[in-house]
């Protein structure tokens, strides 16, 4: 039997204190009180590891104490011999129970009754009622100090240990009845039960002593019931634990657990699991198999004697005293071993089942392993590593001292099985470092070994000292975790390239790209790049659980209750709660997958939009942010606050309402116009006086007129008119002032404006003559100095003159600087706020050519269309020309293939180039394959292609795409390898090459482009486009039947609408005077079969001309078709109105090749109409139409096949 | 002791080498080995200088060297620097007399490959005892004489006794790129896991994990990859002509870059592929293609059947002009 520490064992908190005699925990909150030696109760949150509250009424040691299941109370007892009911919300002792006359051992609530039952040293068990305070029974019957006394979670059965060596269970159904509703107690009951019951021997029938448990050696120190089965287990100072089972009638011994080798102090059941926990003051905390009865574990502590064990009655918590205080403890690990790769993630459930759990489909798997064998049953895996390579997972289990197991997982994953063909070993931890390589970690010889598929190690290295844990380090690179470091070990050069020093790191998630790891430690995240350099740190006072990376690069962790996220650069904050603790697996937009301690997955919604902000705002992508304003309520004073301190104002500002902060924010990033605009609306001189600052800063001297103006700072707006040059408004200041009766202000905007007379005239106003003689005298006003003397009664004998200088005339402005401000600080305009214009903008235009579009060019007018085209068509027949050039050699016909020939030396192979020729009769592989001619001659056989030319781009982009270039040894050309279709095929005489642009793409992209062009109008870019998805289809695969249909339409609809627009073209290129011509051209124009809103275009173009051409009769039944198809509430507009003018005239005036009742093809090549039952010629490829002198030449349509050549028929499928 | 062996001193200027980490080996310190290692150790450098192009540097450093390892590293300098006789010369004395030398057999083949004596080449490394170089360059020869038989055998051979030695891992996978399916996958995890761990990355592990995203049809993948190895080596003609390919493959407009495929005229040939919004510029690469490479097999290649589809079509002619 082990008897160092188990490595299972989990301590989630201890206390130091003096020795704890009774430990209760709070049944939802997580609390936990502990009954001291020293008098004390103390109440602590071990979730948070602080001390809530001390409650300190006790005289003498406190030994047992109980949490009340639903109110917010609890009871102790003490060796005052008092029991204490308590509110932890009042904080005080409610009242005191006194009657036992010695130590209270233990005190308990009934799980739904108002009781208390509690044991003594008096040797009695009571039983009290805490609402009305009073005892109601005394059991006696021990002999000696009662240790322990509990009631049944169910029954009324009550369960005692004794020093006296016994265990009883007391029946308590008597007592229940005497205490419930008293109607309910008839005679006959009370008779009934005075039978059944044997009263005891003061003729007490309330609680009667049901058995008596004789076994142990010595006294019996705790005692208690199974969660469920009629079970009991004991501890005794006989240093053994007894279970016991009880059935209606009888209970017997059913076996001992040895191995204390002290008194056993406390025993109990594991509430969810077939296990017993027991303490001893042998400083053991033992845990034993309840249906084997053998030892499973045990820890044992250095210098404490254990007192006392109590588990939590929900989770899976057990807590235990001993002589220095309390630890909290878990027996495993709850966090499922899992792994996730790509879209999956891999995890071992409670059953020890491996599943995986699909985030794309929202699907788990059945189980796919069963690996019931690994381990021991009561240890589950700790960690998982999955290897997509091989399918493979390597799961470590810390039971046999640490072992390691590495399973392939079954192919298709259907139904549980055993694990087979397994590799095993012992270490403490396993992961994949590589494809074919994982490396095993032991602990206790400090070794890693790196090892292949086949479980032999192929390489041994020694990890730094006192490294504790391995982990996945980037490929070929191990991460190796010491207490204060984390290692970046390079396996190859067997050496650590990177250290980086952080306490205590548990686990490690790499973000996505693998560019970024998380280092988690108990209360610390922290990030670091692949190569350990430090990015960002952070410290959470609760527990860190689990983190997952976004794939934008956004942390998100969960701790106890929280999930938070962390940017790279350390902003944090939470982005929800949590119910329960999870394992974060993977987060996808705005859904989070994870593992609860149950090991079953489970999605949580969150709201992304907080960290996505921050994100887009650390990486200034303006426009994400834009999006996120725009579509989500994100306001709230803490995201105002966030942009302000990260100096964003400008940003903030978009989000604030409140006048005041729109102020501040607005002076803040100097938005002059939002904060005059703020300061209008709030008005007080304090901001205007701000705003003027920062606008002088500014040099927007407008708005410094306008504040100063609001202020009635008279002076200053002087100044600033004097500064700007802005003389009416100087002149007007003077007014101002004259009107106010302010001299000096009078004063100073005079001189300002250099206006002697108005100087004078105010120095005389206010009698100070000597002044106003001195003005005018100076500026030589020798009248107005007359004036003044006169005025005065003096002459000028009678005043003695200082020497003046020259007269102060002030400059006059010379341009008119008040008309604009001056811009000496740039108007701060945002990133942001470009991209708010930007976006207006870039709506604008969005907007314009869907106008267009409606419009669709056909309805500007037909000059205007002309002249467009105009250009265009000159190209046109450019292009065509060269497509015209052919000579009359006749095409030989050589029927068979021809062999392709090696031209590589002697002793090699054929290239798969070579393969792909002979492995298919299609003309694209055996272009891919770089045979041109055979390719040729396949399509002149298939299709009567004779002019290739056109052909020429499609063929090298197909040669092109077949060879990757592979550097390889140094010194020699690359290794050149032949990309295939066939991706899982190797043998020789089935590879294919790839064909670039097949169907899908041609469908969803080309023709989709094609068609834009038709509804754009512009043919002559359509005509281009339609040819190329013509020519890709002659030299092209597909890998089905059914896509030979589909390409077939594909030829067919790109035909029509070459056919169509060439026919609009040539229209669009004859000479205005050729009217008739015109005319036919457009009715042809309407007879291709396009798609129905395009063929809407053709017939309104023709309607319209043979309207204006008074063609009534044409333009009648074009009405009735476009009224027929039912297109376009315009369009229906119009034709209705042509329609009632026509009918009333339905006469041609021009006569044209054009019976609107026949039916007819166009001929391709002339533009003219083949009636039905006339000889026509064809195309074997498009199936364009001839007129029959045609035969022999080259296709118009496609420009590659002869006319009227009648071909095996494209071959597309092999 | 092999020198190149995992305990070796030389292993980690072995790896840089063949991982194609050519200035890591070049900037090798070798002072502090053992004086057996000097040599081999000083024709690596010397290799890894005439991968980077600096071949003159590598001739006046060789040229007064009397041994035969220094006058191979010397003839493929020469064959390099364009003197194809010269270095046939000195690689068929030293073949007559040193042809149980290692290196001699290695840069000797290479060069009698170069200019297209494969089966002496072949036979000149059939002599080799226990040199996974050679192994690797059997195969590679093998391969280009489209003998994936005999190189599929002579890799499983190598792996016999030389497990997991860098060498076979890319042998294999080169195979694998050639015969196809699963190993195509397998070969894409070894260079991935060369390409994407710092220490070993390099712009020709970039280019091979590419290349075999793009055998698994994984284009964006690839991209990715290829643009990587870009921002690493902006002038690497490999990395062009795949990212070409791979363009060509994902049906990028096709008329853009034919157009320029042989367009040599200077002016236009900017340096380098520039990334235009992300994506490769294919004009741009084309023309930087034709400057920084004008014979790359690609080039070379694309001419020929340029040439030859305009012949084949003169057979073809229409009969009646329309």
């Amino acid at each position: 039997m082990a008897s160092t520490a188990s490595p299972t064992m989990l301590t989630k908190f201890e206390s130091k204190s003096s020795r704890a005699k009774g430990i209760a925990f709070h049944p939802k909150r997580p609390w936990i009180l502990v009954a001291l030696h020293s008098s004390t109760i103390q109440l602590w949150d071990y979730r948070m590891g602080t001390l809530i509250d001390r409650f300190e009424e006790h005289d003498g040691p406190v030994r047992g104490v109980d949490f009340h299941k639903t109110q917010p109370l609890f009871v102790s007892g003490g060796d005052d011999y008092k029991i204490k009911v308590w509110s932890y919300q009042t904080r005080r002792c409610l009242f005191t129970l006194n009657g036992h006359l010695d130590y209270v051992r233990t005190v308990f609530f009934h799980h739904e009754l108002p009781w208390i039952i509690s044991s003594s040293d008096d040797q009695t068990i009571r039983i009290w009622n805490w609402q009305n305070r009073s005892l109601i029974c005394t059991m006696t019957g021990h002999n000696h100090y009662t240790m322990c006394a509990q009631f049944h979670p169910k029954d009324d059965l009550v369960v005692s240990a004794s020093l006296d060596q016994s265990v009883r269970v007391w029946d308590i159904s008597g007592l229940r009845k005497k205490h419930s509703a008293p109607t309910s107690m008839t005679f006959e009951d009370q008779m009934s039960r005075g039978n059944q019951n044997q009263a005891d021997m003061f003729g007490n029938t309330d609680a009667v002593v049901k058995f008596v448990l004789e076994g142990h050696d010595r006294g019996v120190n705790w005692v208690a019931f199974h969660p469920t089965l009629p079970l009991i287990v004991s501890a005794g100072d006989d240093r053994l634990v007894k279970l016991w089972r009880m059935s209606e009638t009888k209970a017997w011994e059913v076996d001992t657990c040895r191995g204390h080798f002290q008194n056993a102090s406390g025993c109990l059941f594991h509430p969810h699991q077939d296990l017993i926990l027991s303490v001893g003051e042998d400083k053991t905390v033992r845990v034993w198999d309840l249906n084997k009865r053998t030892s499973v574990q045990s820890f044992k502590r250095e210098n404490d004697r254990f007192w006392v064990i109590a588990a939590h009655p929900e989770i899976n918590l057990f807590a235990a005293g001993h002589d220095n205080g309390v630890m909290v403890f878990k027996l495993e690990r709850e966090r499922p071993a899992s792994a996730f790769y790509q879209n999956s993630v891999f995890f071992i459930n409670k059953d020890k089942h491996v599943r995986s759990y699909d985030f794309q489909k929202n699907q788990e798997s059945p189980t796919l392993l069963t690996l019931k064998k690994l381990g021991s049953p009561w240890v589950p895996p700790r960690s998982l590593s999955y290897n997509p390579a091989e399918r493979a997972i390597l799961v470590t289990s810390s039971a046999e001292g640490g072992s390691y197991e590495l399973i392939n997982l079954p192919r298709d994953g259907a139904g549980s099985m055993d694990a087979t063909a397994t590799h095993r070993g012992l270490g403490d931890s396993a992961v994949f470092v590589a494809r074919n390589r994982f490396a095993v970690f032991n602990s206790t010889a400090q070794q890693i070994d790196i090892k292949d598929l086949t479980n032999s190690t192929t390489k041994s290295i020694k990890p730094p000292t006192g490294t504790t844990d391995i982990y996945f380090g980037g490929t070929g690179n191990l991460l190796l975790i010491t207490p204060t470091a984390v290692h970046l070990y390079d396996i190859q050069q067997k050496k650590s390239t990177a250290e980086v020093a952080v306490n205590g790191v548990k686990y490690v998630v790499w973000s996505n790209d693998g560019l970024y790891a998380a280092l988690l430690s108990k209360h610390n995240v922290t990030i670091v790049t692949k190569t350990l350099e430090q990015v960002s740190t952070l410290h959470e006072t609760i527990r860190i659980k689990s983190a997952t990376w976004d794939d934008a690069g956004v942390l998100l962790y969960s701790t106890l209750n929280h999930i938070k996220y962390t940017l790279l650069n350390g902003d944090n904050g939470i982005v929800r709660t949590l119910d329960q603790t999870v394992y974060l697996v993977r987060v996808k937009a705005r859904t989070v997958y994870c593992l609860d301690r149950s090991a079953k997955p489970k999605i949580l919604n969150i709201d992304p939009t907080e960290y996505r902000f921050k994100l887009a705002l650390v990486k200034r992508n303006y426009e994400e942010m834009l999006q996120i304003i725009k579509n989500s309520s994100l306001v709230g004073q803490s995201i105002i606050s966030y942009l302000q301190k990260k100096g964003y104002p400008e940003i903030a500002l978009q989000f604030v309402q409140d006048p005041q902060t729109r102020f501040e924010l607005a002076i803040e990033c100097g938005n002059l116009d939002v904060a005059v605009e703020m300061a209008k609306q709030l008005d007080r001189p304090k901001l205007w006086a701000r705003l003027t600052t920062e606008a002088l800063a500014h040099g927007n001297h407008q708005i410094v007129e306008m504040t100063y103006q609001k202020l009635r700072q008279f002076d200053k707006l002087s100044f600033l008119y004097l500064a700007t040059g802005d003389e009416a408004k100087l002149a007007r200041m003077g007014k101002i002032a004259e009107h106010r009766g302010d001299f000096t202000a009078r004063f100073q905007n005079a001189l300002y404006l250099g206006d002697i007379e108005d100087r004078i005239t105010m120095f005389k106003e206010i009698d100070l003559y000597p002044l106003a003689y001195m003005t005018a005298r100076s500026h030589g006003l020798e009248e107005e100095c007359a004036s003044i003397l006169e005025a005065t009664g003096l002459t000028e004998d009678q005043i003695t003159l200082p020497t003046v200088g020259e007269p102060l005339t002030p400059p006059k402005p010379l341009v008119a600087t008040f008309k604009a401000n001056w811009p000496t600080k740039a108007t701060s305009q945002s990133f942001f706020e470009k991209a708010l214009l930007g976006q207006f903008e870039g709506l604008a235009i969005e907007e314009e050519p869907t106008a267009a579009s409606n419009g669709l060019g056909f309805e500007v007018g037909e000059d205007e269309i002309t002249k467009e085209n105009g250009n265009l068509i000159d190209a046109d027949d450019e292009e065509d020309a060269a497509g015209w050039d052919m000579g009359d050699v006749p095409i030989e016909e050589d029927g068979d293939f021809v062999e392709v020939e090696n031209t590589d030396a002697g002793g090699s192979g054929i290239s798969e180039a070579d393969l792909w020729a002979r492995n298919s009769p299609l003309a694209a592989d055996h272009v891919a394959g770089g045979s041109f001619e055979t390719a040729m001659q396949l399509l002149n056989r298939q299709i009567g292609a004779i002019n290739f030319e056109p052909l020429k781009p499609r063929f090298l982009e197909i040669y092109q795409a077949t060879k990757t270039y592979l550097p390889a040894s140094s010194g020699l050309p690359p290794l050149v390898n032949y990309v295939r279709r066939t991706l899982d095929e190797t043998s020789p005489r089935n590879v294919l090459p790839t064909i670039p642009r097949d169907i899908e793409s041609l469908a969803s992209i080309d023709l989709q482009k094609g068609y834009d062009l038709m509804r754009a109008n512009k043919l002559e870019d359509g005509a281009r486009v339609f040819k190329g998805i013509l020519h890709a289809l002659i030299v092209n695969a597909v890998s089905t039947v059914s896509e030979v249909e589909e390409a077939k339409k594909l030829i067919t609809s790109a035909a029509e609408y070459s056919i169509a627009m060439s026919i609009e073209l040539s229209r669009r290129s004859l000479s205005p005077e050729n009217i008739k011509r015109s005319l036919e051209l457009s009715a042809y124009f309407t007879i291709p079969k396009l798609e129905v809103a395009h063929r809407q275009l053709a017939l309104i173009s023709a309607m319209k001309l043979a309207f204006q051409k008074k063609n009534f009769s044409a333009a009648l039944s074009f009405a009735n078709r476009i009224l027929a198809n039912g297109v376009g509430p315009k369009n229906l507009e119009n034709a209705r109105k042509v329609k009632a003018q026509c009918e009333r005239n339905p006469a041609d005036a021009i006569e044209i090749e054009f019976d609107q009742f026949a039916e007819f093809d166009i001929c391709s090549a002339s533009h003219t109409p083949i009636y039905a039952g006339s000889a026509f010629e064809v195309c074997a490829f498009d199936g364009s139409k001839y007129q029959p002198k045609y035969k022999g030449a080259v296709c118009m349509v496609c420009e590659v096949c002869e006319i009227g050549k009648n071909g095996s028929g494209l071959k597309l499928v092999a | 002791m092999d020198p190149f062996s995992a305990e070796g001193e030389l292993l980690n200027l072995h790896n840089a080498f063949h991982q194609g980490q050519y200035q890591i080996a070049v900037d090798f310190n070798t002072s502090s080995l053992s004086s057996s290692n000097t040599l081999p150790a000083r024709v690596l450098k010397l290799r890894a200088q005439i991968a980077l192009g600096h071949y003159e540097d590598v001739l006046a450093d060789v040229q007064s060297e009397s041994t035969p390892e220094l006058a191979a590293v010397g003839a493929l300098a020469e064959l390099r620097a364009g003197n194809e006789a010269s270095a046939v010369k000195t690689v068929d004395s030293l073949v007559d007399s040193e042809g149980e030398n290692g290196t001699v057999q290695i840069l000797g083949a290479t060069v009698l490959q170069a200019v297209g004596r494969s089966e002496e080449a072949l036979t000149l490394l059939g002599q080799h005892q226990g040199n996974l170089e050679a192994v690797a360059l059997i195969v590679q020869i093998q391969l280009q004489q489209n003998r994936t038989d005999l190189a599929v055998k002579e890799v499983a051979t190598a792996r016999k006794w030389a497990q997991d030695s860098l060498l076979v891992n890319l042998a294999e996978s080169w195979v694998g790129l050639r015969v196809g399916g699963e190993k195509y996958q397998q070969a894409f995890y070894v260079f991935e896991e060369l390409a994407q761990a710092v220490s070993t990355s390099s712009s020709q592990s970039l280019v091979s994990q590419a290349v075999a995203e793009i055998h698994l049809g994984r284009l964006e993948e690839a991209e990715a990859a290829l643009q990587q190895a870009l921002t690493k080596d902006p002038e690497n003609a490999e990395i062009i002509v795949n990212s070409i390919v791979l363009n060509v493959i994902a049906g990028k407009d096709a008329s853009e870059y034919t157009r320029y495929v042989f367009h040599t005229d200077p002016k236009a040939a900017t340096l380098g592929c520039v990334t235009l919004h992300g994506k490769i510029n294919l004009l741009i690469c084309n023309s930087s293609l034709s400057k920084i490479e004008p014979d790359h097999a690609f080039l070379t290649d694309l001419q020929e059947k340029s040439d030859m589809f305009d012949k084949a079509a003169t057979k073809f002619s229409a009969k009646v002009a329309a």
